[in-house]
């Protein structure tokens, strides 16, 4: 093959476009028209699940499409590598990595699970950890990691050991001393803890870890490698790899950061993960470094991974750019958090601190909901009936647990997570506000209908 | 109602292209029951595509160049094309909503059709991939497993032709070698004469697979291979494996929808997959991974890419992988009615490609005095035609010089293979155009490629001493 194009180095320094001193901020009605194609007539309050993309990463997108539709074996040759090599190049910059060699671009959070979890099964099947070595996670870990750690590491002789999160949680020393028990487990009885899992950001439910003290205590206690799951991060947080200092590092494009469906960078620290990971799909880049191998999967459409210069343009008209959107989303989830937890006479699943761009506020226990089949009920009902889009978690009690009580001095069971990114407005969680006082002053319990 | 006025001129089609459909409603909240309909291509009507029409179909694809290599990357209609950003402006309308009442029914419907189309028997022996190779990472994973836990033994054989894809030979190595599985290539012979040579080295090599004991746990074959390219004897040779005790076939027709004649039932082997994308109209990328019952209920046939799903059975698994665009794989309903409008359908399609490349082969080896690849016979719709050996291609870099050269001089794209000259040849031909036909193709673009090699004919080049 080209193998002038293959390794595509560069010596060009990308650098983020400088905000353009003089031009004006993006405006509200600018906003508006670039989320125009979402659904008119529904709170889209959910944004950590599907993310969002702007009409004009998506315009640049079909850019793109266009290209490799019109000239398809020119773009192969001398287009994709290089504009992957530029979206990489971004990335690596954001996330403060020494060396582009270690940001690959995959599809999702769920492949680089995939990759890290195949690798894993390796070492047991190739005799190099021992039967019932660990995999420690929280039991909140998405469920398709947990499915990744049953297909490749449980059905080679590894053992996991689940941390129970606690939620509602009021501090971060809650989560470390609930991590450091975990730890113990997984090595009692002179097992090795192979590997870590920690969220940046848990998803359901949705809390901000305190993933760099997680980290150090992984070394401390001898843990082998550590992966950081932080689909949510990116464009929710500040993401700098080597100060939290995990293995691997996986966060989605296209849920915070603006790229359309579907675009994540997979971070495997040098030296001591870069070797012996690799993409689940093989390709004729097998053995040339994972980033290689990312780059090329078969033919198929790699655009959302192709227009990251094009989301940087249109986080830079924003005041603050990444930070300030970042901050704002915080504030005002944290804002509209309140406001719903007044309104309800409930509570805020954990401090402001550990939200980010998304809370959890507790449902009012009228609601009684008292399974997850109930939360699913209800979610639809909020989509169908009351143009409200936003996940619901269902938290039992468990044995010998008080559990929170509202205002009605009920158990709080469930809660709702709700999303704040540049498109929402107040009315959006106004509208929740008063679908669920609705629903609570029913007089018949709302699961009867 | 989303529909398409059909079919779309050319200034629509680049207008469509370049400024994206926005759907967006005019205040109230939409009832749950607002876009249950799919986009569709309007019914058809009673006459055929015209040529006009298929020329403004393919508008979008760079004028300047003759596209003589369908082969790599396929090519999608401009209709299909307007209706995959149907989908996808779906998903970014209203995400929650297209995950949990529309993709999984229209994943099963593009699946339903695939299942028509192939004559497999029930819709649960079809999953959609990307593409043939993660098709190959899926089946040879299962068969890594059974090595890894020793239902296979050290040493069992795996079979492949020589020219298998180069991505799937990396496969192998990946999950088979890997777990101790050996590797037994069968070499063709090319320029190929006949099938019958195709099948007698295949036998041997079944043979060798079997020797000291051991056992062919897998035969691994193309039903048109990539490079060269030449129709494979198919139904012959998986008739031979279950003949030889062939523990399982797996045929890799990346080039086969479209193409060649794709029947489960005739074919009659345990894993089959084509993509779509390259000669079935469809937008990069989506592929069928075919999977005869009785395999299907293995335990070990998985999606590498684990997702909630997992366990479920392979072709739940393969509609969610994690958040994507699946839009590729939603229009498959939609490229049935597209096709429907030639005559003939695909077999229509098929016929025509296969007469035209096969006319313009000839041609293309009168002008130069040299030669095909294969018979007629053994081709599809590609067809690999000599290259005058005065141009002396003497390796694969020099192959991809000329190649190259021909795009950046000439505008033409075709892939040129290089095949090692055998002891004793005098004046071996040595370079070979693999050319395609698809409807969009003309005569011209073939009389282009002939007078390019005519020029650098005359013009003396001997691509073993260019250094560029």
């Amino acid at each position: 093959m080209e193998s002038e194009e293959r390794n595509g180095e560069s010596n060009r320094h990308h650098r983020a476009p400088k905000k353009p001193r003089f031009a004006e901020f993006i405006t509200e009605s600018e906003i508006r028209s670039e989320f125009a194609h979402h659904q008119n007539g529904i709170a889209r309050i959910n944004n950590g699940s599907f993310g969002c993309c702007p009409g004009s990463v998506l315009a640049d997108q079909r850019e793109w499409q266009l290209r490799f539709l019109e000239q398809p074996d020119d773009f192969y040759f001398n287009v994709l590598r290089r504009g992957l090599l530029e979206s990489r190049t971004v990335v690596k910059d954001l996330i403060n990595a020494d060396d582009v060699e270690e940001v690959s671009l995959v599809d999702n959070a769920t492949t680089a699970a995939a990759i890290v979890l195949q690798k894993l099964g390796r070492g047991f099947v190739d005799g190099r950890y021992q039967r019932n070595d660990t995999v420690v996670m929280f039991n909140c870990a998405f469920e398709s990691v947990k499915k990744s750690i049953q297909a490749h590491v449980t059905r080679v002789g590894g053992s996991t050991v689940e941390v129970r999160l606690p939620f509602p949680v009021s501090s971060n020393d809650e989560i470390i001393a609930a991590f450091r028990k975990g730890l113990e487990k997984g090595k009692a009885d002179g097992r090795t803890v192979r590997l870590a899992i920690i969220d940046h950001i848990t998803s359901m439910p949705c809390v901000l870890m305190p993933v760099r003290e997680l980290v150090k205590i992984c070394r401390e206690e001898g843990v082998e490698q550590v992966f950081v799951d932080a689909a949510h991060a990116m464009g929710s947080v500040k993401v700098d790899v080597k100060e939290i200092g995990a293995d691997y590092y996986v966060s989605n494009l296209h849920k915070w950061f603006f790229c359309p469906p579907s675009a994540a960078f997979f971070y495997c620290k040098k030296h001591s993960s870069g070797s012996d990971v690799h993409h689940p799909v093989v390709s004729h880049e097998y053995g040339n470094g994972l980033p290689i191998e990312s780059a090329w999967i078969g033919t198929r459409d790699y655009s959302s991974q192709l227009v990251v210069p094009s989301v940087m343009k249109f986080l830079n008209r924003f005041e603050g750019g990444i930070e300030g959107i970042m901050k704002r989303n915080h504030d005002e989830a944290v804002r509209m958090g309140i406001m719903l937890a007044d309104a309800w006479g409930t509570n805020l699943g954990s401090p402001p601190e550990m939200c980010v761009g998304m809370a959890m506020i507790g449902l009012p226990s009228k609601l009684a909901l008292q399974s997850e089949e109930d939360g699913k009920k209800l979610r639809s009902y909020l989509r169908v009936h009351c143009g409200v889009e936003v996940p619901i978690y269902f938290q039992g009690l468990s044995d010998g647990e008080e559990g929170v009580r509202d205002k009605d001095g009920g158990v709080i069971t469930a809660y709702v997570r709700i999303s704040h990114q540049v498109y929402n407005r107040v009315e959006d969680y106004e509208r929740l506000r008063d679908a669920i006082l609705r629903i609570r002053s029913l007089s018949e319990p709302f699961l009867q209908h | 109602m989303a529909s398409l006025p059909s079919p779309p001129d050319e200034a629509t089609a680049a207008y469509l292209h370049r400024h994206p459909k926005r759907l967006s409603s005019n205040g109230a909240a939409e009832p749950a029951s607002d876009f249950s309909k799919k986009p569709r291509v309007c019914p058809q009507s009673l006459n055929l595509i015209s040529p006009s029409e298929v020329e403004s179909e393919f508008s979008h694809h760079d004028p300047t160049f003759a596209r003589i290599n369908n082969g790599s990357f396929g090519c999608c209609p401009a209709s299909i094309l307007a209706l995959q950003r149907e989908w996808q402006l779906r998903f970014l309308r209203q995400p929650d909503r297209f995950y949990f009442d529309d993709l999984k029914p229209n994943i099963a419907e593009s699946r339903a059709v695939i299942k028509r189309l192939i004559n497999a028997d029930h819709v649960n022996e079809i999953s959609i991939v990307d593409n043939a190779t993660t098709a190959a990472a899926i089946v040879l994973q299962q068969t890594a497993w059974a090595f890894r836990e020793g239902r296979f033994q050290r040493g069992d054989a795996v079979v492949m032709l020589h020219y298998a894809y180069g991505s799937v030979k990396k496969s192998v190595e990946a999950y088979v070698t890997r777990a101790g599985g050996q590797v037994i290539e069968v070499q063709l012979p090319f320029p190929v004469v006949s099938a019958d040579e195709i099948v007698g080295r295949f036998r041997n090599a079944l043979e060798t697979g079997k020797a000291n004991g051991r056992r062919v746990r897998l035969a691994l074959i193309d039903h048109v291979t990539s490079m060269p390219s030449v129709v494979i004897p198919i139904k012959e040779l998986v008739k031979i494996c279950r003949e030889e005790g062939v523990d399982q076939v797996f045929v890799d027709a990346a080039h086969g929808i479209g193409c060649v004649d794709v029947d489960m039932k005739e074919i009659g082997a345990d894993f089959y997959t084509s993509n779509l994308h390259k000669w079935f109209f469809a937008p990069p990328s989506v592929a069928f991974l075919y999977c005869k019952k009785s395999n299907n209920d293995s335990p070990d046939l998985h999606h590498p890419v684990v997702s909630s799903e997992y366990g479920n059975g392979l072709a739940i698994e393969s509609a969610w992988v994690g958040t994507r665009d699946y839009s590729a794989q939603l229009v498959v309903p939609s490229i049935s009615e597209f096709i429907n409008r030639f005559e003939g359908g695909i077999d229509g399609i098929k016929k025509r490609n296969h007469e035209a490349v096969v006319e313009m082969g000839l041609m293309l080896s009168k002008a130069w005095g040299t030669q095909l690849g294969c018979p007629p016979e053994m081709c599809a719709s590609m067809i690999m035609v000599g290259l005058p050996s005065c141009l002396g291609v003497t390796s694969d870099s020099d192959a991809l010089k000329l190649r190259t050269l021909l795009r950046e001089r000439f505008s033409i794209e075709v892939p040129i293979y290089f095949c090692p000259p055998k002891d004793g040849e005098i004046d071996p031909i040595t370079g070979y155009a693999r050319i395609s036909h698809q409807i969009y193709n003309k005569p011209d673009d073939y009389y282009r490629f002939r007078d390019a090699i005519n020029e650098l004919v005359r013009d003396g080049i001997r691509f073993t001493y260019l250094t560029k």
